[in-house]
């Protein structure tokens, strides 16, 4: 060994521009439709050819659902003990060869989830997720508003450099899109991730074009997708699976492909430092 | 000012300090292992129990009741107390444990009570008023005597932050000068006729230690000659059980051993409002040198001719760098005097009884 390995916990990466690795997270209000917008963004990389890795860093826990066939798969809090001694124990294998992570975490009003995810990304490290599954991108699917430290910690230590939030123009969902990106842009310190776009997952409110972008704007950001409602989502959902898996030829499906393109490109390591 | 620097008491470790005056028979700091391991060691000796819930890291994830439940019917089953108080550490009260749901769900049907403290409270005094203000609820302190203790602990704030340890932005710990100088000053303020008052203010069981000052100020006047007046804050009938009881120990023993003090004012958990009592007391005896041991900077008018004698390393520093002269550091007194049911000498009584003599 030619260098001693990053502490755990610190990052720390030589460098997450020259590891080779799109690293994205996916933040926005809880419900808005995160954990769907990530598992086809997934699917459709995984359909491109990528190795994808999917982590859900949402104590529920079911992020990755529409990549294993609707079913949840154990989280790598769960398995915490006795230590999980290789990757292969903390997840599990989905659609396309998409590896799925759930954090996992406390029952609601108990403990403290940010604590998990902490850990969960720790443990992760440890194991050198990375290292060993050599993924072409990464994608943290992270629950809500950034309320605690714990949910910072996919912007911090290097974990993710592009961050995109998934909003609606509802009045809600823009607020809590306001609150994460003054997190991003507080927490902005040099090694730590940035703002790189806005995904509208639209609901069909009238003017919501208008309303994301101008919200956008105010963020400093572009939008960088609009995803239309369709019910197209709510069948393959109620079969577990993506659009992109159970309607290929679909609209729906097309977009989602393209706003996988538009997120890698986005995300490409290659792209300097803003 | 600038933020004080210098590491201070901590609320959690007053808590269970608190917790051992009210006569608790087990203190459960729900946190980590190594939380107030230190204190606890020495709260042993004192006769409390302690305990930990040992939380882990998974405990911090997904809560630590479990663990003080366990840790609880253990305590009930190991030591068969009658009454127990569950502490609150950093760790538990960021994750919002409920400490008073685990209380009763382990269901032990013994007095249990959750002391919500943790160390980002701030002055380490509302660590104890919290333990206080459990205590009365759990129904072992009286409204009244509660009231009287917060009294005392917000004046023991106040005076650090005035005159003690919360009034520099950083005080260097220093073991002190050696006794020498200060025992030849006071054995030649004798020789030479003076008047020499020695005041010992308390800080509860620390009596046992500082007492040793005045009995040994005592001998050194009865030998060298001058005249010697003692004033202490040990009131027997003030304060909670325990306290009443250090400060009958000690007056008994001194009067045994043929000491006379000769004017008390304030019991021992009083130490920070005995000052002015005290003062008057010896004012009154119009002395040439002043002998403070014990907190000397809650005498009004401490200054810098007086000889100061304090268990704080910290505070020491402060005394000497504010041009006291006749500071010394009786440094570990704590350690000592946990547990003592009798007056343990100090280094600077048996350096005074040697320089005056006499044998300690």
């Amino acid at each position: 060994m030619d260098h001693c390995p990053a502490p755990i916990g610190l990052g720390g990466r030589d460098s997450i521009e020259s590891d080779g690795i799109a690293r994205i997270a996916l933040y926005g209000k809880g419900g808005i439709g995160k954990s769907t917008v990530a598992s086809n963004v997934s699917a459709a990389l995984a359909d491109a050819g990528y190795r994808v890795m999917q982590i859900g860093c949402d104590p529920k826990a079911d992020s990755t659902r529409l990549l294993t066939g609707g079913e949840r798969i154990g989280t790598v809090l769960e398995r915490m003990d006795p230590e999980p001694s290789g990757l292969e124990d903390i997840s599990s294998v989905g659609y396309g060869g998409v590896l799925c992570v759930e954090c996992g975490g406390p029952r609601p009003g108990t403990g403290c989830a940010g604590r998990g995810i902490m850990v969960a990304l720790e443990t992760l490290d440890r194991l050198g997720a990375t290292e060993s599954f050599k993924p072409d991108a990464i994608i943290y699917d992270v629950l809500g508003d950034v309320v605690c430290g714990g949910f910072a910690m996919p912007i911090r230590s290097g974990y993710a450099r592009d961050v995109f939030i998934v909003t609606s123009g509802e009045a809600m969902s823009l607020y809590a899109a306001g609150n994460i990106a003054s997190a991003v842009r507080d927490l902005g310190e040099s090694g730590y991730a940035r703002l790189s776009g806005v995904v509208q997952n639209s609901k069909g409110i009238s003017g919501e074009d208008g309303l994301v972008a101008a919200a956008a704007a105010g963020m400093g950001a572009d939008v960088v997708a609009r995803i239309l409602r369709s019910q197209t989502v709510q069948d393959c959902e109620a079969e577990g699976v993506t659009v992109v898996e159970g309607r290929p030829r679909s609209e729906q499906a097309e977009a989602y492909r393209s706003l996988s393109k538009t997120i890698l490109e986005r995300a490409a390591p290659s792209r300097g430092d803003s | 000012m600038s933020p004080v620097i210098h590491p201070r008491p901590n609320p959690i470790v007053a808590a269970m300090y608190t917790l051992r005056d009210m006569d608790v028979d087990v203190a459960v700091v729900h946190g980590p292992a190594g939380c107030g391991f230190m204190a606890a060691r020495m709260l042993e000796f004192a006769g409390m129990r302690v305990a930990t819930s040992g939380m882990r890291e998974k405990d911090l994830i997904y809560g630590g009741s479990g663990p003080l439940v366990e840790t609880l019917r253990s305590v009930a089953e190991r030591f068969d107390p009658r009454t127990v108080a569950v502490v609150g550490t950093c760790a538990s009260m960021i994750i919002g444990d409920d400490m008073a749901a685990a209380i009763r769900k382990a269901d032990i049907g013994r007095t249990v009570f959750p002391v919500d403290c943790h160390g980002c409270m701030g002055d380490n005094t509302r660590g104890a008023i919290r333990a206080i203000e459990a205590g009365c609820a759990a129904g072992i302190v009286s409204p009244g005597e509660a009231e009287r203790q917060k009294a005392l602990f917000r004046a023991t704030t106040e005076m650090e932050r005035r005159r003690g340890l919360t009034s520099r932005e950083y005080l260097q710990p220093v073991p002190g000068p050696t006794k020498m100088a200060v025992c030849r000053h006071i054995c030649d303020s004798l020789r030479e006729g003076k008047r020499v008052a020695a005041v010992m203010l308390g800080k509860k069981e620390l009596a046992y230690r500082f007492a040793d000052v005045l009995a040994a100020v005592d001998e050194a006047g009865k030998a060298l000659g001058g005249e010697t007046f003692l004033a202490a804050n040990l009131d027997p009938e003030k304060g909670l059980p325990r306290i009443r009881g250090y400060a009958r120990e000690v007056s008994s023993e001194l009067r045994a051993r043929g000491v006379e003090v000769d004017a008390v004012e304030g019991g021992l958990d009083e130490y920070a409002v005995a000052g002015p009592a005290l003062k008057e007391a010896v004012d009154g005896f119009r002395p040439d040198l002043l002998v403070l041991a014990g907190i000397p900077h809650a005498y009004p008018g401490m200054g810098e001719g007086d000889v100061l004698i304090t268990d704080q390393p910290r505070q020491l520093s402060g005394y000497i760098s504010s041009g006291c002269r006749y500071a010394v550091g009786e440094i570990s007194s704590h350690s000592m005097v946990m547990g003592a049911h009798s007056i343990v000498p100090t280094e600077t009584g048996d350096t005074l009884r040697q320089t005056a003599g006499l044998s300690p």
